[in-house]
């Protein structure tokens, strides 16, 4: 799940005061499930901000809310298209994705971020979420025991653990588990310490071009496969 | 031809399930069980926010004598009550008993008016009698009742004891019915149906009771200090002297039977026995009344079968009796007993009480034509149309069923009023609706492990040297304190969350998280669920869910506390007092225990209260509403130790620091927010919130909220 944390206050008080009329728009997925972009946070911003107003007292922002199911896919803006008519901008809690597909859905739309994008992560506890994946395009966990050092590592290293591990932790912070001993637990555990002794190669992240694209479906026109 | 129904006479029918359109919640099984199916639960909720006087109005709705039920009621939903699992159940007869004394059911007056010609006589006084004639009444009927004795009530007045039924309330009842031109008719004993229909009333309803005691068939039962139970209570009640003597023996292990012994008691005898057939642990009586009768004295003898009558000079001197091993009823219904060989004995007495079952007075038919007429002598009615072979004549009550509790008599009666309004008025009848509800199942054992046990508050009863003096009723009603803290054990079944919007549900797997109880689970599909008949009703997972998703099935949560917080708002703007405080205070326990009342009085002006149903329903969102409102300070009050649910000061509390930190983002004082936890016993909080309205009045001056209270 793409987890976002919702922007400060101020600084989408700042975004949005040169527009008179905004539409909070939330994502019904993964900003919903972390809970910075559903329409509880869709209207507990709005209410936030309207209170700010008042007590400034020289702005007059209309806002206006809505969500939908999931903003990174366009089918799912078409309720839109009747809304955008009545507003000056477009406060979305989407992530980055969300946020990019609107502005291409809404060409002549300012589309302002509500929220930061901030990983790829799972639930640790209720209201706790933890970086998973880095999206680095050349996974990796077959080696390390289905543990990802380029995000539990604090240094991303991959032939670790680095001198820095002490106790299982990680000299970063006594909080924080060392990535490297708990692939070294996990191996152990799966029988596998000997994927421990191996020395993986440095990365080279040139080779993995951007933006990415993915093509499931076969060309049909040229035969030619994706791989 | 069957005309379609629609007059208010079906609607009231349709009351007995009545629900708003926001109401979605599920028959609980106390409701189911009680033959009257009130809302109890409704209720019960009703007196835990101390709101006594709607308690009695949802009872009256469903009860036409809530004051005589309130004494006499055999709770068959205490039975089912799902609190049984946890610990004990709720005390719901004794919260009845409380909503209508303190609710000031006597002072209600009910209006009737006359708008149908046809005329209907009613059989006989009783409970079920009664009842008839007050819904026929309610339904427009010109209604006779007759009654053969001196007074009305038939069992409630010569059946039950003064001590269980004090006679002022079948009399105020029977007051009421007047008032609504019901005509009753005493010592006048019917002899004719036929003649009822000569004398121009359109139908009859028949319900003339089972008062016929029955005698064991052994030596000696027809000496002359030998009683059936319905003779003996009847003279007690009617205060006609009878040869009492100083040692009685009961035979008979109901509840009857003890009326009978404990009746004794009051009446001067000096030895009360009670022997039964079965043991003591499968005695028909109550607990509390086996309880009672030991403390008055009486001498309970389980396990004996009886032989004679001993007979010495024609007069009674004991019961002779075997002892018996084990006893049982085999499919036919014929008793087995296992009598321990050479244990003949014999209990010495003067006065002997047969309370072993009545049955209708058989000779009362002899007059009556048309009527099909049991073994058991009881009448044969239609079930459906509650209707007698004969056209016109119905039936019900103890004469139908044979001996049956007051509250059936009373749903039988209201049954037949609708029945006898079908036929006057050529109409098919119609089924009650309740049939059609499925009662809620039981709790999951990982779900009851997890519910707060709390223990039942047993009203007080009169100590037994001042209740064996008298016939005084023996039990006291609870005061408010204890009634609004016993309704709280209310588990509010079926009222629980449910997923309204399943396509906006994004299987965040909060509810799951956040549920005390553990009760919502991904199903096989991937797919959450929250069981209606386990789900508690705490409302923690409706304010959590972020994609507002989850309801409470009935509308406790955010729509009546947004509607609530409008509403005060809209009177905050007319008053224009600053500075302008918003409290959201839990109602449960609040009002009953003062608390809410002293906060309100003791607090400075400016203070607005939104009662709500758990502080923990109390959304972020609402909070910051408040403020969006105009509102200068806000706080939350829960109900402190006393909470029946769990983790709801942890709830209240995140929803607090959420708010105080956009308020401290926004630029406002985070103070301006507080969460205060108020208990029963505690002073305290008068004087936290006292100083919070001053702290607020201060913050005035050091951030200025510019805009004016809206709406």
């Amino acid at each position: 799940m793409i987890v976002s944390e919702r922007k400060p206050l101020a600084e989408i008080r700042r975004m949005i005061a040169p527009y008179q009329r905004l539409l909070t728009l939330g994502c019904g997925t993964c900003a919903t499930v972390c809970g910075a972009g559903g329409e509880r946070e869709v209207s507990f911003l709005n209410s936030a901000l309207r209170v700010a107003q008042a007590k400034s007292g020289n702005e007059t922002h209309t806002l206006s809310e809505y969500t939908v199911k999931r903003q990174c896919d366009l089918e799912f803006l078409d309720p839109l298209v009747e809304k955008v008519g009545d507003i000056d901008a477009i406060l979305a809690l989407s992530c980055g994705i969300g946020m990019q597909v609107i502005a291409e859905r809404f060409p002549d739309m300012p589309v302002l971020p509500g929220v930061n994008t901030s990983f790829m992560g799972a639930v640790d506890e209720y209201g706790v979420w933890d970086e998973r994946c880095a999206a680095c395009g050349d996974c990796r966990l077959e080696e390390t025991g289905g543990i990802c050092p380029i995000t539990r590592c604090t240094k991303g290293i991959l032939n670790g653990p680095c001198a820095g591990t002490k106790d299982g932790k990680c000299e970063v912070s006594k909080d924080m588990d060392c990535g490297w001993i708990l692939i070294y637990k996990r191996l152990e555990g799966l029988g596998q310490l000997e994927k421990m002794r191996r020395y993986y190669p440095p990365r080279n992240f040139r080779t993995i071009p951007r933006p990415k694209r993915i093509i499931s479906q076969a060309n049909i026109d040229t035969g030619e496969d994706n791989d | 031809m069957y005309s379609a129904v629609t007059d208010n006479t079906q609607q009231n029918q349709g009351n007995r399930t009545k629900k708003s359109s926001t109401d979605h919640s599920l028959m609980p099984p106390c409701q189911a069980t009680c033959p009257l199916h009130m809302d109890i639960r409704e209720y019960v909720d009703l007196v835990a926010q101390g709101k006594i006087m709607e308690a009695l109005q949802v009872i009256r709705d469903d009860n036409p004598f809530p004051s005589i039920c309130a004494y006499v009621c055999d709770y068959p939903c205490e039975d089912t009550c799902r609190r049984c699992q946890v610990d004990k159940p709720v005390a719901i007869r004794m919260l009845k008993r409380f909503a209508v004394e303190f609710g000031g059911d006597r002072m209600i007056q009910v209006k009737a008016e006359t708008t149908h010609r046809e005329r209907v006589a009613i059989v006989g006084s009783g409970p079920a009698g009664l009842s008839v004639a007050y819904y026929l009444r309610k339904l427009g009927y010109p209604v006779t009742v007759f009654e053969a004795d001196s007074k009305p009530g038939g069992m409630l007045r010569v059946g039950i004891p003064e001590y269980r039924l004090p006679p002022k309330i079948i009399d105020t009842e029977i007051q009421r019915l007047i008032q609504m031109g019901v005509e009753i008719k005493v010592n006048t004993r019917v002899v004719s149906l036929d003649r009822l229909f000569d004398m121009g009333y359109q139908a009859v309803f028949v319900a003339i009771g089972a008062h016929q005691g029955r005698k064991l068939r052994i030596p000696g039962a027809d000496l002359d200090d030998t009683w059936t139970a319905v003779s003996f209570l009847r003279n007690a009640r009617l205060k006609q002297k009878g040869n009492i003597g100083e040692k009685v023996v009961v035979l008979g292990g109901g509840n009857v039977a003890f009326d009978c012994a404990r009746t004794a008691r009051r009446s001067g005898a000096k030895e009360m026995h009670i022997a039964c057939l079965e043991p003591r642990d499968e005695m028909l009586a109550d607990a509390p009344e086996i309880e009672q009768a030991e403390e008055e004295g009486i001498v309970i003898h389980p396990s004996r079968t009886f032989t004679r009558i001993i007979d010495k000079d024609g007069h009674v001197a004991g019961v002779e009796c075997l002892k018996l091993r084990s006893m049982e009823f085999d499919k036919e219904g014929k008793l087995h007993l296992d009598i321990i060989e050479g244990s003949e004995h014999s209990l010495a007495a003067d006065t002997v009480i047969f309370a072993i079952g009545q049955c209708p007075d058989l000779n009362l038919f002899s007059g009556l034509s048309g009527l099909e007429v049991t073994k058991q002598g009881t009448i044969v009615i239609d079930q459906a149309t509650l209707s007698t072979h004969h056209p016109g004549i119905f039936a019900g009550g103890d004469v139908v069923t044979g001996t049956a509790s007051v509250t059936q008599a009373l749903a039988t009666g209201r049954e037949a009023a609708f029945r006898i309004n079908d036929y006057l008025q050529h109409r098919y009848p119609l089924a009650g609706k309740e049939a059609e509800e499925n009662p809620l199942g039981d709790l999951f054992p990982e779900t009851v492990e997890t519910i707060r046990k709390t223990e039942r508050l047993e009203p007080s009863i009169l100590p037994t040297e001042a209740r064996v003096k008298s016939f005084e009723a023996v039990e006291l009603v609870y005061d408010w304190e204890a009634a609004t803290e016993e309704a709280r054990r209310c588990l509010h079944c079926g009222t629980g969350a449910e997923i309204l919007f399943q396509d906006k549900c994004a299987t965040c797997l909060a509810c799951l998280r956040v549920c005390p109880y553990h009760v919502p689970y991904l199903d096989d599909s991937g797919t959450i669920q929250i069981p209606a008949d386990q789900c508690q009703a705490c409302g923690i997972c409706v304010a959590e869910c972020p994609a507002k998703a989850i309801v409470l099935r009935k509308p406790y949560g955010r729509q009546q506390i947004s509607e609530e917080l409008d509403h005060i708002v809209k009177a905050a703007a007319q008053l224009n007092l600053k500075p302008l405080i918003i409290g959201f205070c839990c109602q449960y326990g609040l009002s009953g225990t003062g608390t809410l009342a002293s906060l309100r009085r003791g607090a400075k002006a400016g203070i607005w209260i939104v009662p709500v149903l758990c502080a923990a329903k109390v959304e972020a969102e609402q909070l910051l509403y408040a403020f969006e409102m105009g509102a200068e300070g806000v706080f939350v009050a829960g109900c402190g130790e006393q909470c029946a649910r769990e983790n709801i000061a942890f709830w209240v509390r995140q929803h607090v620091e959420k708010v105080r930190k956009t308020l401290a983002q926004i630029g406002l004082e985070p103070e301006r927010l507080e969460a205060f936890n108020l208990s029963a016993t505690d002073e305290e909080p008068v004087k936290a919130l006292n100083s919070f309205t001053e702290k607020i009045g201060e913050l005035c001056f050091a951030s200025v909220i510019t805009q004016e209270v809206k709406r």
